[in-house]
């Protein structure tokens, strides 16, 4: 096991610069997830770790050893590929050994390794089949067994769940947490879907053009976006985004929509000047029912109530602005018909439009 | 709607049926028969002598020396060709981002649609024992001047060589179709796993391209089989070689139909061909099945 450390790395296909000073580090046995939309960059790094990519600049380290110039053999590191690139011919115990055998191990050495990780991956009563003979769950787990077997530094994971249906996603979803705390093996782990991310990442990196746009722990990522890529990128049903300005009346900070709704704003930001355009960005769960009548509420029309037993999803018309708003209730309103909803002042963020960053609330920890 | 259906199919597929009726059942057929007759092309009297052809073909000295160069040479030719496209496809395949990519492919593939004749003449010219390039670049390594097209040996070793000269750039192109459809993935995979280049091309590529290797197998051997116009030109005694120095099947049947005049024999001939042919085919698609059913 080792720690990565990706310093200032940048990547150029003739004019287009892929990668963009891109600077991360993983702790050694940590499992980090690179999570962006596609053509973010995200695969790009993840190969130019496994070598299959030149570094146009900057340095890449396993450990203590920068491995720039290491041929992808020598890194010690495993990946599994998206369409898990398994060897049609071979059987899942050759699949699983070819590299062992690739390194001259004894027959006996490889063929213990094989039934270790097939036990762990519940493969044993499948070595003997082809990858065809296999549903998608057990080639993903071949896959992943052919990394175990190696005993590698660093495990690396291209979207290895987006070729399964949504059911299998979630059940090997759970798996591989499973396998990396059993394991403890560093490991990179790239998927645009984020709740992938969320869900089994200690680190997220959030990655946009090439560029890496915020860099921590899930909890912090979705409490503390650093701008509006972030907040929109992160969370299910996605945030809501709400254009106006800030509005002072009485020396009191309130948000002030295009369409002239006032929202009230968490007093921690409220230094901001009055007039400054800024966007308002609230997470569907933090609007509560409410009545009319009490402060702070807002009207809103109904354009579609979305029972899905546990939770209620509310898609509503605030002025003219669409919310999405997820209630605990359950809610018998019909389209059209007008409610009340309040917002969570503490819980909302507020954006400069300009540059789409978060206005940190004063006595906010970093 | 459906009757009209399979009437118009069968209108507009017979001209074609009967096209192919005509060039290539009827002259079988028309074989098959002639095998089991006796003819000189002149007399209008064709009687049926059963399997009298085939009895004196056993015995015929000139047929056995004809089958036996024959198999030697599309052994030989499939021997030659096959791994040797296969490696080259390779080759041009992983150097793709190289500028000359579309160079090397057309300089594989001129000789298979440059016209036979003229390029056979050339070989002749550079196996010539006396004038001939090889022999002079030979003497440069100080090995001794040889009569390539005069020594029973070394003159199928010639056909050989053009024979594969020209079939190598189709079976190339057959093989850089396959090398495309591998999934890059799995080299990639390779790689990691520590495989070395020469190392995936005979653990990866070689297996995956099972199926071409067998297409490409049985295109070769079946058309080096009908091996003539090749030998025609550069070791036949028609072109001045001293004596009948390659001897092949085709060349026998035309021997004994149009300068023996004994048209029924020729026709068993080749009919033992054809059997030949049809026998490895079925060979080669039984192994095709065989890796099919693992399937």
């Amino acid at each position: 096991m080792s720690s990565v450390e990706i310093e200032n790395v940048h990547k150029i296909f003739g004019t287009t610069h892929v990668i963009r000073d891109v600077s991360i580090d993983v702790p050694d046995g940590s499992f980090v997830v690179l999570v962006g939309p596609s053509g973010c960059g995200k695969s790009t790094l993840l190969r130019m770790i496994a070598g299959l990519e030149e570094i146009s600049a900057g340095e890449i380290k396993i450990g203590a050893r920068v491995i720039n110039e290491v041929q992808p053999k020598h890194r010690n590191i495993a990946m599994v590929f998206q369409n898990y690139a398994l060897y049609p011919h071979m059987t899942v115990a050759e699949n699983m050994g070819f590299s062992l055998r690739l390194a001259r191990h004894s027959k006996d050495e490889i063929a213990t390794k094989v039934r270790d990780a097939a036990q762990i991956l519940g493969l044993s009563n499948y070595l003997e089949r082809f990858p065809r003979e296999l549903s998608g769950g057990q080639r993903q787990r071949v896959a992943m067994g052919r990394a175990i077997v190696r005993d590698p530094e660093v495990f690396l994971f291209d979207e290895p769940l987006s070729n399964l249906d949504a059911k299998l996603r979630v059940q090997m979803r759970a798996e591989l947490k499973e396998i990396h705390g059993r394991l403890k093996t560093t490991t990179i782990y790239v998927t645009h879907d984020q709740i992938e991310a969320m869900t089994m990442a200690d680190k997220i990196v959030v990655m946009r053009d090439g560029v890496v746009e915020q860099l921590g722990d899930p909890l912090t990522l979705y409490d503390r976006p650093v701008n509006m890529f972030v907040a929109g990128f992160i969370g299910s049903p996605s945030i809501n985004f709400v254009g106006g300005r800030i509005a002072r009346t009485d020396g009191a900070a309130k948000f002030l929509s295009h369409s002239g709704v006032r929202w009230q704003v968490d007093p921690r930001v409220a230094e901001v000047a009055g007039g400054t355009p800024v966007t308002y960005g609230i997470r569907p769960e933090h609007f509560a029912l409410a009545t009319d009548g009490e402060s702070g509420t807002l009207p809103a029309v109904v354009v579609t109530v979305e029972p899905t037993g546990a939770e209620t999803h509310v898609v509503a018309d605030i002025g003219e602005d669409r919310i999405t708003a997820v209630l605990r209730e359950r809610v018998s309103a019909r389209p059209g018909e007008k409610i009340h909803l309040r917002p969570d002042p503490a819980q909302a963020h507020l954006f400069e439009s300009e540059s789409t960053l978060r206005i940190q609330p004063s006595g906010e920890a970093h | 709607m459906q009757r009209r259906r399979w009437l118009f199919s069968i209108v507009a597929i017979l001209p074609v049926l009967a096209i192919f009726a005509y060039v290539r059942v009827f002259p079988i057929v028309e074989i098959l028969r002639l095998s089991v007759h006796k003819w000189d092309i002149l007399s209008v009297a064709k009687p049926f002598i059963g399997l009298a052809n085939f009895r004196e073909l056993m015995g015929d000295r000139l047929f056995h020396e004809a089958l036996l160069n024959t198999s030697i040479i599309a052994f030989g030719v499939l021997a030659i060709t096959v791994p040797l496209s296969m490696t080259l496809a390779a080759l041009i395949y992983h150097r793709t981002r190289s500028r000359f990519a579309g160079f090397y492919e057309t300089t594989v593939f001129i000789p298979h649609v440059v016209s036979l004749v003229p390029a056979a003449m050339a070989w002749k010219w550079i196996f010539d024992a006396q004038l001939g390039p090889l022999n002079a670049l030979l003497s440069v390594f100080g090995v001794e001047p040889k009569a390539w097209l005069f020594d029973p040996v070394l003159s199928l070793v010639c056909v050989i060589v053009l024979c594969s000269w020209q079939a190598l750039g189709y079976c190339v192109l057959i093989y850089l179709v396959g090398f495309k459809n591998l999934p890059n993935s799995l080299f990639e995979a390779a790689k990691l796993d520590g495989a070395s280049g020469l190392q995936s091309f005979w653990n990866i590529s070689v297996p995956m391209l099972k199926p071409i290797t067998l297409y490409v197998s049985v295109i070769t051997l079946v058309t080096s089989f009908n091996v003539y116009a090749q030998v025609y030109v550069l070791a036949s005694d028609a072109q001045g070689a001293p004596g009948r120095q390659v001897r092949v099947l085709v060349l026998d049947m035309l021997e004994n139909s149009f300068r023996n005049y004994r048209i029924g024999y020729a026709a068993s001939e080749a009919v033992i061909l054809l059997l030949i042919v049809l026998l490895l085919t079925l060979v080669q698609f039984r192994l095709l099945r065989e890796r099919r059913s693992r399937a």
